[in-house]
């Protein structure tokens, strides 16, 4: 993948005709890997002087050996946000995925359905319409269906754009190795909450997300990629009958006032 | 079911590459065409077919095709009842869909002799005999398509009449080079379900013995990648060594073409077999393209994700990541630098002019308009004119000069006309003056005047 140039000078490096769109990719959280060959291989002859030119804005330029680099900020000089728990989600079950031999044979694509029914094989249908409609006190199952369904495309929408996996046509998606990173916390031999500790002391983890984690991401990440899908609305706003629906799917512990009594 | 062929008619004429995919879906809804095979009947058929191979038989007799039938039946349902007559239907189902003939000819006059048909040896052979590209096979069969080529090229270039064209370039192409060319289609469509099969038993292996896998993994990609890399060498040599034949083909049949040929029948198939071999060579390319994004991917699959997990325990122990609370109580963090704003040269507006009021002519222009006359006037020389006749009474000069007026301007006149007439003239002084009525409505004190004007 190297070039067999080394770019040790960062006037040289900022003048490659590859800077400008790399720099901002990765100052817009998206990860560069072997699939982004250009790219990639600009990155490995530039390395020591890019590692060198982020850390003044406060960011480590992180190389893992999976074969993809990212922008890590350590403070707050450019800017940083968090996966939101439907991401998350999204993410592990696509690195599952991406682990799972199954999708050797077609190499590294896999469907929507796939995701969705990977998601609700591990976690249970129960477990994720929990996990994805959190506020909810009754779900009425068809809506926290479709609920899932509406955020789970959310999540891949934004895991496309910040490079974990790239949105193919129709309903398929390709894998990158980028997913790994959902994995950092149990690829050691330690326990993962000390793992997820130290991973929060580097930063790049943080605890107790948003459920809803960067409301504004749309626009920033609509100017990056023309080729991408219009930006959708918020989930909620395509749920429909989100609130107070009559139709209880599980009924509340007997001795919980429910959400009419609190009214 | 298969009814009779739809192309039987125009086979000759049309070209298989020149048939409008319209047509030809009209002409297959028209027909109501379909395929209904059940098991029973592809071992059947298989069973003919590799009989027909073996003891060189070129056609069945029905004692024949009644055996077979029973050894497959025994094969695969041996509880079976009734096999004569399921095999009598067995015939009728594959005659009716044209996967058997009839041969002989002779009609009633005794029993049949039965052959596969072409569709029905396509059938087998996709099943039993689909052989897959290989080198060997290439080689020989691109060797002999340059051959039939150039002994085509140099007929051509004898050829002096049309049936001589016909005979020795046409048909040669249309049915030997084609055929040949089929045969490397076939052979590279077999190669992709070999392809298919071999990303299978990769996924297979792995999720056998992860680890233990890898070096037959890796062994199945290089052997693959070195055929592929193989074939593909073979197929741009063979396929550039084919067009250059074929250009020159194309020079003379088109040198010759003096109105021969009014069709342009011979230049469109040396044409249509251009086509062919570039479609042979774009498969080449777009097969390498795709088994070296594959072979990629999984050489990577087998660096970062088995070597680097042995015992694949990663997989389990994400798992419990995902449902443990930990899992989901954590974020990644990603950069989210604010985009740059690109600052747009901005034109300030021009200041707007002050508030006006439109002007406007405030005087308009006298009019000239005749003076109207003193209506009093009017009337005092309308009196003295009724004075002049000798009306004396005021009564009757009321009447007279209120006649032509609106009911309500009556009373208002008959005033005015006392008034006036007092002016000019004195009404004579008696002791009763009555009252007479001008109209119905008006009545009035009467006055005598004198006739003579009293000014």
């Amino acid at each position: 993948m190297e070039t067999g140039r080394v770019i040790d000078d960062l006037g040289a490096a900022v003048m490659d005709e590859s800077f400008p769109e790399v720099d901002l990719a990765l100052r817009r959280g998206r990860h560069i890997d072997r699939d982004d060959a250009t790219w990639y291989a600009f990155l490995l002859d530039a390395q020591a002087v890019l590692e060198t030119f982020y850390r003044r804005f406060g960011c480590e330029l992180v190389h893992k050996s999976d074969g993809y680099f990212y922008l890590l900020p350590v403070t707050d000089q450019l800017g940083k946000r968090q996966l939101s728990v439907p991401e998350m989600l999204v993410g592990q079950a696509l690195a599952l995925l991406y682990l799972d031999p199954r999708t050797v044979q077609s190499g590294g694509v896999v469907t929507r359905d796939d995701v969705l029914a990977h998601l609700a094989g591990v976690m249970g249908t129960d477990g994720l319409m929990r996990a994805l409609n959190p506020k909810k006190r009754r779900l009425d199952e068809r809506v926290a269906q479709e609920t899932v369904r509406a955020r789970v495309a959310e999540g891949l929408r934004k895991l496309a754009s910040s490079g974990f996996i790239e949105l193919l046509e129709g309903d398929s998606l390709r894998l990158r190795s980028a997913l790994m990173r959902f994995a950092e916390p149990v690829r050691g031999s330690e326990a993962p909450a000390e793992a997820l500790a130290k991973l929060v002391a580097k930063g790049e983890v943080m605890l107790e997300p948003e459920f809803d984690a960067d409301p504004d991401a749309d626009q920033d990440f609509a100017s990056e990629s023309p080729d991408a899908p219009a930006p959708e609305s918020a989930p909620e706003a395509r749920v429909p009958f989100d609130d107070h629906d009559d139709l209880p799917w599980d009924e509340p512990d007997p001795g919980t006032p429910t959400d009419e009594e609190h009214e | 079911m298969i009814g009779s062929h739809p192309f039987q008619d125009r086979q000759r004429s049309v070209t298989a590459s020149e048939r409008d995919p319209k047509q030809v879906l009209a002409l297959l809804a028209e027909q109501k065409l379909s395929l209904e095979l059940s098991t029973l009947d592809l071992c059947f058929m298989t069973l003919l077919a590799l009989k027909a191979e073996q003891l060189n038989l070129s056609a069945f007799g029905e004692e024949q095709l009644g055996d077979a039938f029973e050894q497959v039946c025994l094969a695969l349902e041996p509880e079976t009842e009734n096999v004569k007559a399921r095999a009598t239907h067995a015939l009728r189902r594959l005659r009716d869909q044209r996967l058997l003939a009839r041969v002989d000819g002779a009609g009633v006059r005794r029993a049949g002799e039965y052959a596969l048909t072409r569709l029905a040896t396509g059938i087998v052979d996709f099943y039993v005999h689909s052989e897959p590209l290989t080198r060997e096979s290439l080689t020989l069969l691109s060797r002999t398509l340059m051959l039939s080529l150039a002994e085509i090229l140099s007929a051509a270039r004898e050829a002096r009449d049309p049936e001589t064209w016909q005979a020795r370039v046409i048909a040669p192409l249309r049915i030997t080079v084609s055929d040949l060319v089929r045969g490397i289609e076939a052979r590279q469509r077999g190669l992709d379900l070999e392809q298919e099969d071999f990303q299978r038993r990769i996924s297979q292996l792995l999720s056998a013995d992860w680890f233990g896998s890898i070096e037959q993994c890796q062994e199945l990609l290089e052997s693959t990648a070195s055929t592929l890399r193989e074939l593909n060498e073979v197929l741009l040599r063979s396929s550039h060594e084919l067009q250059a034949l074929l250009q020159d083909l194309l020079g003379v049949v088109t040198a010759d073409d003096a109105g021969t040929d009014p069709d342009n029948e011979r230049e469109r198939a040396v044409l249509h077999v251009v086509e062919q071999v570039d479609r042979i060579g774009a498969w080449g390319q777009s097969r390498q393209q795709a088994w070296t994004e594959y072979y990629e991917y999984v050489h990577r699959y087998l660096q970062d994700v088995v070597r680097f997990d042995p015992a694949r325990a990663l997989t389990e122990r994400l798992k419990k990541l995902l449902l443990a609370r930990e899992g989901r109580a954590s974020s990644l963090t990603l950069a989210r630098a604010p985009a740059l704003g690109g600052l747009r040269e901005v034109k300030p507006p021009e200041n707007p002019p002050p508030v006006r009021r439109p002007k406007r002519e405030t005087e308009a222009e006298p009019e000239d308009r005749p003076v109207a006359p003193d209506p009093d006037q009017l009337m005092t020389e309308r009196l003295e004119a009724l004075l002049a006749e000798g009306v004396t009474e005021l009564s009757e000069r009321t009447q007279r000069m209120t006649e032509g007026l609106p009911e309500s301007e009556r009373f208002v006149a008959a005033g005015r006309i006392a008034k006036l007439l007092a002016r000019i003239t004195r009404p004579l002084a008696r002791g009763e003056r009555p009252w007479v009525a001008v109209d119905q409505n008006l009545a009035i004190e009467q006055w005598q005047v004198p006739e003579k004007r009293s000014v």
